[in-house]
C-alpha cells in the first residue's frame, strides 16, 4: 500500500502539466468558448502525438494499454487547465469500443482516436435525465436487416465534431434476462440524425440529438443485443471516475488562485490572507479537493484492477458534486466582486465546476446507489472492505 | 498508486483477528468497561503481554530497541484490529516515535523495550490551567541544579496519569527566551517524590460509558509538581528545543489507525444497527432521507480511512508533511460529530438513554458519544489549531 502516485504516474501528470501549462491560456479557452467546432485541431493533434489519446487504448489498436488511471491522471491536468478538448467524450466511447467491440469496429476507430482522426461520442440520457435503464425509452424498432432509430437524446458532449456516437438505446422491453437496452455507434451525419446545440454554463459543445428513421445495422452494434445495460454501467463509471479527475483538477488550479489572491489583497491593512476567517476557509478547500481526489483515485485503482467499484465511483462523484462546488464558491467570496467580472478569469473555473457536478449522476443519484449497496444486502458491513455483495 | 494490502499483510491482518477472537475474552473487555482504573487489571496485562510476545508492538521501531524493523503498514494493521475493540496495541500513541528520532541513545535503549512490553506507560503533560491551544505559553518551570532539575507547576488532563510510569512533560527552562524557544520535554518517573495526582471527573463517569465510546473516559487528573528532581539525562532532546521536539512527537504518534477509527466507528455501528433493528416493524433504513445520510456519511468516513493511508504513505516514503497530519487531525473528528449527532436524529428519544438505562441501545453508546465525540476535535490540537497550521504550513498564508 502506498496510495500516492508512484514514480512513473507523476513523471507523466508533470509532463501533462509543462505541456498544458504552456499550450493552453485563458485566452484559448476563451476563444474556444465562442468557437464553432469548440477544439483547437492543432492541439487535439499534439495531444495525439504525444500518445495521450492511446494511453489506455490496448497496444494492438495503437495505443499503450496503460490502466486507467494514467488517464485520470491526465485528465486531471486537463481540467486544471480546462484544456478545451474533446477527449472525454472521445475515451468514454472509445475505451468502450475497446471492451466490447467486434474487431472489425475495434480495428476501424482504436487506431484512428490514437491518431487523432476520430473524435467520438456517446448518448444515453433521455428527458429523465436519471442514469438507469427505465429512463431509456426511445425504441430502435426492427427492420430487415437492421433497426430504425426514432427518438431524443439529450445532453449529448461534442456531437457537433463526433465521427462516432456510441448511443444506448431499447430494443427490446426489460425481462428477467436483460434490460432490454442496445448499444449503436451511430454516424453523427447519418440521414435521420438532426442536432440542436444546448447554451450551458460551461459554455461547453454539448447538444440535444434527434433520431428520425435513423437506419443502423448489426454491424453498428456494440456488445450483446437487449443485454448493452452492463456495459453501458461500466462505461459510465469509466465515465464519472475521468469525470472526476477534470473536477478535481479544475477545483486545484481554482483554489489555487483564491490562496495566491488572498495573500496579495490588503485589506484593513493586511494581506487577507491573513485573517484567520479566510485561512480556514483555504484550509478547508484543502481538504474537500484533496478528499476529492483520494476517494477518485481509489476508484480508478480498483477499476484497473477489475473489482467491483460502482460504490467508489459514486462516493467521489457525490463528494465531489458537493465539495468541488463549495471550493469554487468560496474561490469566488474571497475574491469579492473582482470574480463575477467577465474580463478576469475566475468564472471559466467556477462555471465548468459547477456544470461537471450536474452530470453523469447527482449527488442524490449517486448516494441512493451508495446507500443501497450499504443497506440493502444483509451482512455487516466494515469501513475498507467490500460491503456485503 | 497503490489501494491494496500484500497477500503477508492480509495473513497478518487475519492472524491478528484470530488472535483477538481467542485472546480478546470477556475478562479483558470487563476489566476495561471499569474503565476507572485505565483497565489495567491482570487480564488486561496478560493480554499486553501475549500481543508483545507475538512481535505485533512497534513493528516499525528499530530491532536494536526491540521493534521488528518492520513497514508502518503493518504495525498499523494491528492497531487497526485493536482499536476497533477500543484497545489502543501496537505503538501508535505510545510516545515511542518522539523518543526513537529525538532520544539518546541511553534514553532509547531505556524506554523503548519497555513500552514494546507494557512495563512502561506514558501519560502526557502538556496542557495547563493557563495554557491550552496556546500552549506556548506553559509556566511548569524546570530549573537546572547540577545534574538535575527541578521542577514546578501543574498540568491538566494528564489522563494516564493515575496509571502510567513516566509523564512526558513539557516545562519552561527559559523564562527569558522567546516563548517556544525556552521549552524543553522531560520523561519523568511518576514516582519522583513531589508528584501529587488528582482526579478529575468527566461527563461520562455517571454511569461509566460503554467500551469503545468515543472519548468514553470516566477519569482524567490535574497532576502537581513540587520540588520534583529529574536527572537531565532525562531530557528528550536539546534544551530549549522542546516546542520543536514535542511538535514532532505529536506529529509522528497521531499517524495511525486510532485517530480515524475513533471517528468512523459509528459509521458502521450505525449502519449495521439499521440494518438489523427496527423500531416495531418500521426500519429507519428504509426512509429515503436517512438512507441519502448514511451515504453521505459513508463516504465521509472513507476520506478519514484515505487521509490515514495517506499520512501513512508519506511515513513509508520517508515523512515529508507539510499539512496532511493536520488535515486528517481536522476531517476525522469533525466528521465523527457529524455521524454522532446524526445518530441522535435517525434513533430519536432512544439516543437519550445512558448504559445503565432500560431499553438503552447498545449499552447507551450512541448517547455516550454525544458527549464525547467532539472532545476528539479539541484534544492534542483543536481544529481550529489544525487549520491554521493548514493554511500557514500547508498554504503558505502569512500570519496575522
Amino acid at each position: 500500500m502506498d496510495i500516492l502516485p508512484s514514480e512513473e504516474e507523476q513523471l507523466l501528470k508533470n509532463a501533462a502539466r509543462e505541456f498544458l501549462e504552456a499550450e493552453v491560456s485563458t485566452a484559448l479557452v476563451r476563444e474556444m468558448e465562442l468557437d464553432e467546432i469548440g477544439y483547437p485541431p492543432a492541439l487535439w493533434q499534439q495531444m495525439a502525438d504525444l500518445g495521450w489519446l492511446g494511453l489506455a487504448i490496448p497496444e494492438e489498436y495503437g495505443g499503450q494499454g496503460l490502466p486507467l488511471a494514467y488517464m485520470g491522471l491526465v485528465m486531471e491536468e486537463l481540467g486544471r487547465v480546462l484544456a478545451p478538448v474533446p477527449l472525454h467524450s472521445t475515451m468514454v466511447a472509445a475505451l468502450t469500443v475497446a471492451e466490447a467491440g467486434t474487431e472489425a469496429q475495434k480495428r476501424e476507430l482504436l487506431p484512428a482516436v490514437c491518431s487523432g482522426g476520430m473524435v467520438m461520442t456517446w448518448a444515453v440520457t433521455e428527458r429523465d435525465p436519471r442514469l438507469i435503464p427505465s429512463a431509456i425509452a426511445e425504441q430502435a424498432q426492427p427492420d430487415g436487416d437492421g433497426w430504425v432509430l426514432n427518438g431524443v437524446k439529450m445532453f449529448v458532449e461534442n456531437f457537433n465534431v463526433a465521427r462516432r456516437c456510441l448511443a444506448a438505446v431499447r430494443t427490446a422491453p426489460a425481462s428477467e434476462d436483460n434490460e432490454g437496452i442496445s448499444l449503436f455507434l451511430i454516424d453523427p451525419n447519418g440521414v435521420g440524425v438532426s442536432q440542436t446545440p444546448l447554451v450551458t454554463i460551461a459554455k461547453d459543445k454539448q447538444s440535444r440529438v434527434s433520431f428520425d428513421g435513423l437506419r443502423v445495422t448489426g454491424a453498428d452494434l456494440v456488445g450483446e443485443l437487449h443485454n448493452g445495460w452492463p456495459v453501458v454501467e461500466r462505461m459510465l463509471e469509466r465515465a464519472t471516475a475521468l469525470l472526476c479527475c477534470q473536477m478535481v483538477g479544475a477545483t486545484r488550479k481554482d483554489a489555487e488562485m483564491a490562496i495566491e489572491y488572498a495573500k496579495n489583497r490588503v485589506a484593513f491593512g493586511r494581506p487577507i490572507g491573513s485573517f484567520q476567517s479566510i485561512q480556514h476557509l483555504c484550509a478547508d478547500m484543502l481538504l474537500h479537493t484533496d478528499g476529492a481526489q483520494l476517494l477518485t483515485y481509489e476508484a480508478l485503482w480498483k477499476m484497473d484492477r477489475g473489482l467491483p467499484a460502482g460504490v467508489e465511483v459514486s462516493q467521489a462523484k457525490a463528494f465531489a458534486n458537493e465539495k468541488c462546488e463549495a471550493v469554487v464558491r468560496s474561490s469566488q467570496v474571497i475574491h469579492g466582486g473582482i470574480g463575477f467580472m467577465m474580463e478576469f478569469d475566475l468564472h471559466l473555473w467556477l462555471r465548468r465546476v459547477s456544470a461537471w457536478s450536474m452530470r453523469l449522476g447527482t449527488t442524490f443519484d449517486h448516494r441512493a446507489k451508495i446507500a443501497s449497496a450499504l443497506l440493502d444486502k444483509p451482512g455487516k458491513v466494515r469501513l475498507g472492505l467490500p460491503l456485503p455483495a | 498508486m497503490d489501494f491494496g494490502y500484500t497477500p503477508e499483510q492480509e495473513t497478518l491482518r487475519r492472524e491478528v483477528q484470530e488472535f483477538i477472537a481467542e485472546h480478546v475474552t470477556d475478562d479483558v473487555l470487563g476489566e476495561l468497561e471499569t474503565a476507572e482504573e485505565g483497565g489495567r487489571g491482570v487480564h488486561y496485562r496478560e493480554l499486553i503481554r501475549k500481543v508483545a510476545e507475538r512481535q505485533w508492538i512497534g513493528i516499525s521501531w528499530p530491532k536494536e530497541y526491540g521493534g521488528q524493523g518492520g513497514s508502518r503498514i503493518e504495525q498499523y494493521i494491528v492497531e487497526e484490529e485493536f482499536a476497533r475493540l477500543g484497545i489502543a496495541v501496537g505503538g501508535a500513541g505510545s510516545g515511542a516515535p518522539a523518543i526513537l528520532a529525538a532520544g539518546t541513545e541511553e534514553q532509547k535503549r531505556h524506554f523503548i523495550p519497555g513500552l514494546i512490553s507494557g512495563e512502561i506507560i506514558f501519560a502526557l503533560g502538556f496542557t495547563e490551567p493557563q495554557a491550552g491551544a496556546d500552549l506556548a505559553g506553559l509556566q511548569c518551570r524546570a530549573v537546572r541544579d547540577g545534574d538535575e532539575y527541578v521542577i514546578n507547576g501543574q498540568k491538566m488532563y494528564t489522563s494516564a496519569a493515575h496509571y502510567a510510569t513516566h509523564i512526558y512533560l513539557m516545562a519552561r527552562t527559559d523564562p527569558d527566551a522567546p516563548r517556544h524557544r525556552g521549552i524543553s520535554i522531560f520523561l519523568v518517573p511518576m514516582d519522583a517524590p513531589g508528584i501529587t495526582v488528582r482526579p478529575l471527573w468527566t461527563i461520562q463517569s455517571d454511569p461509566p460509558a460503554p467500551i469503545g465510546t468515543t472519548y468514553g473516559m470516566a477519569r482524567t487528573n490535574e497532576t502537581f509538581f513540587e520540588d520534583v528532581r529529574v536527572p537531565a539525562s532525562m531530557m528528550l532532546g536539546e534544551e530549549n528545543s522542546g516546542w520543536y521536539v514535542g511538535a514532532m512527537g505529536l506529529n509522528l504518534d497521531r499517524v495511525g489507525a486510532s485517530r480515524y477509527l475513533i471517528s468512523v466507528r459509528r459509521d458502521e455501528d450505525i449502519v449495521n444497527w439499521v440494518k438489523e433493528n427496527d423500531f416495531g416493524g418500521h426500519s429507519p433504513a428504509d426512509d429515503p432521507a436517512v438512507r441519502d445520510k448514511l451515504a453521505e456519511l459513508w463516504t465521509e468516513a472513507q476520506v478519514c480511512r484515505l487521509m490515514t493511508m495517506r499520512s501513512m504513505s508519506l511515513v513509508e516514503r520517508g515523512g515529508n508533511f507539510t499539512y496532511e497530519g493536520s488535515a486528517e487531525k481536522v476531517w476525522a473528528p469533525e466528521h465523527g460529530v457529524h455521524t454522532t449527532e446524526t445518530i441522535t436524529q435517525i434513533l430519536g428519544p432512544y439516543a437519550q438513554l445512558l448504559s445503565s438505562s432500560e431499553e438503552a441501545i447498545e449499552n447507551g453508546l450512541f448517547a455516550h458519544n454525544v458527549m464525547g465525540a467532539f472532545q476528539s476535535g479539541i484534544n492534542h490540537g483543536s481544529v481550529q489549531v489544525m487549520r491554521d497550521q493548514m493554511a500557514r504550513r500547508g498554504l503558505g498564508m502569512p500570519r496575522g
